[in-house]
């Protein structure tokens, strides 16, 4: 039996999803932010837009710049999770192996399934056929196909984009290795592709012909794996989605605007992170014994962050707040601006494997959480809020998130 | 360039047994009738307890964007896309 390892990807799968759903944008070069404000970045073009030399991540001044008909989308987050659960269904019909890398991004591994279905490629066709049925026009995949394994089936189907389907054959590999440039490859990010190229070695035919000493001595395991790569081979399983594995970290940060950068604002927003960090760990059934908190005083200025274990697990937002100011206080900058603040929460133990709370304010306040959960629940997330939040009045007007999502992504919305 | 409306309207619509979400044939909107020729996109919403099907369908080359509040059965026409 053959290995056949796909790799789809959705293609300006934002701004797809925006012109399937807004039938006005299609045609017209978009890019979809947070916010359209000079100080945003887009997260997604559109394939009109792509004509123009902008890349993702580009902040709004800069993309106008270099594409001056482009047409800024607030984001839908409901809507991509809701095509991205809809493409996933279909997906599930063709096989369980299926690897969820991303939002729009997914692995499958198709071995079994392809001599009964027509081979990988009808598969692959059949994909797109029905995504075209079922989500519109608009939202198209590419699938890319090898057997070499998953960094090669991604990079086959990056050089078919868009809506395209791309195979590489074993006979055709030896040429890919021997025109394909390291960085060009899933797992070797700037950083290794610089040390490699400092060593000589530039395609991933060089890093087929260096000795596993070489590697292993200059990128430890990770060597090993790179010179498999060289070879053609990418073992990394395709790890199925019922086998999802729990999460490391849970974590919230947020730019500040200039006009919030003032110290005792961004520790009012750092106290609302801690909150948001706290609910999600108690959605997802989490504590947390480590917590890790930094602050940027500038957008591209200097970053200072250290981290600090609790005495016991929490995932309540005051603890977890307490340790992040704890760990501030601890940092021996005291700068008249913050730029950016960040709290995560890692070392994470699942809640249930906890006694209850031992003293009667810890389960008050156990009790307490539960009775905010439940409201937000019910609710909505702005429907009960720190009273500390009151001082951050302008909040809403510039820093989006914290309120209930119907304020930043609802209905009472326009387009720029 | 979108313009808000957030109004009221009767609508008229079909449950399929094989669809996730009802079908929209048609609405009323200030004593005029539309009929549904595309649904382009369907995504549902929450506010609370509250889930919202939020429509984008077109109707004699307008496009409008319609929300069934699932708790009460009531549809609002919320939006109607306008060329930039």
């Amino acid at each position: 039996m053959s290995r056949w390892i796909v790799h789809l990807d959705m293609d300006s799968y934002f701004a797809s999803v925006e012109q399937q759903a807004q039938p006005s944008l299609r045609g017209k070069p978009i890019g979809v932010t947070g916010k359209p404000t000079e100080r945003s970045i887009v997260t997604a073009f559109s394939r009109e837009a792509k004509r123009y030399p902008v890349t993702t991540a580009m902040p709004v001044w800069e993309a106008k710049k270099r594409c001056p008909d482009l047409l800024l989308v607030p984001g839908h987050p409901e809507r991509y999770v809701e095509t991205s659960r809809r493409f996933l269904e279909i997906l599930k019909e063709y096989t369980v192996m299926i690897e969820v890398y991303s939002i729009d991004e997914v692995f499958m591994d198709v071995s079994q399934e392809a001599a009964r279905r027509g081979g990988p490629v009808a598969i692959a066709r059949d994909i797109q056929r029905r995504f075209r049925d079922a989500l519109g026009p608009c939202i198209t995949a590419t699938l890319g196909i090898a057997p070499a394994g998953k960094a090669f089936a991604k990079l086959i189907g990056k050089r078919n984009k868009p809506n395209g389907v791309g195979l590489l054959r074993d006979e055709e590999l030896p040429d890919l290795l021997r025109t394909t440039s390291v960085g060009e490859v899933c797992g070797i990010g700037p950083r290794i592709e610089r040390r490699l190229n400092q060593l000589g070695i530039a395609t991933l035919a060089d890093l087929g012909t260096t000795s596993d000493a070489l590697l292993r001595r200059e990128f430890g395991v990770y060597g090993l794996f790179l010179r498999q790569l060289g070879l053609g081979r990418d073992p990394t399983p395709v790890i199925p989605y019922t086998e999802i594995p729990p999460p490391k970290s849970v974590g919230h940060s947020k730019t500040l605007p200039p006009e919030m950068r003032d110290v005792s604002l961004a520790l009012l927003v750092l106290r609302e992170l801690a909150d948001k960090v706290a609910a999600r760990l108690r959605r997802l059934g989490y504590v947390s014994r480590t917590i890790h908190c930094g602050f940027r005083t500038g957008i591209l200025g200097p970053g200072y962050a250290k981290q600090a274990t609790l005495a016991l697990p929490s995932d309540d937002g005051e603890t977890i707040y307490r340790a992040c100011r704890s760990i501030l206080d601890a940092i021996p900058v005291h700068p008249a601006e913050i730029a950016l603040v960040s709290v995560s929460a890692a070392n994470l133990l699942e809640r249930g494997a906890l006694p209850d709370a031992l003293f009667e304010e810890d389960r008050r306040r156990d009790r307490l959480n539960g009775a905010v959960d439940t409201i937000r629940t019910r609710y909505g997330d702005g429907a009960i809020r720190l009273g500390t939040s009151l001082l951050l009045k302008p909040l809403p007007q510039h820093v989006g998130g914290f309120i209930q999502e119907t304020w930043e992504f609802g209905p009472a919305r326009g387009v720029g | 360039m979108i313009r808000k409306v957030g109004q009221s309207i009767d609508a008229l619509v079909v449950y399929r047994r094989d669809q996730p979400h009802p079908e929209l044939h048609a609405f009323r909107w200030e004593g005029r009738r539309y009929e549904v020729s595309q649904t382009n996109f369907v995504h549902t919403e929450r506010e609370g307890e509250t889930i919202y099907l939020c429509y984008s369908v077109t109707s004699a080359g307008d496009h409008f964007h319609v929300r069934l509040n699932t708790r009460a059965s009531r549809w609002t026409l919320e939006e109607m896309e306008m060329e930039p």
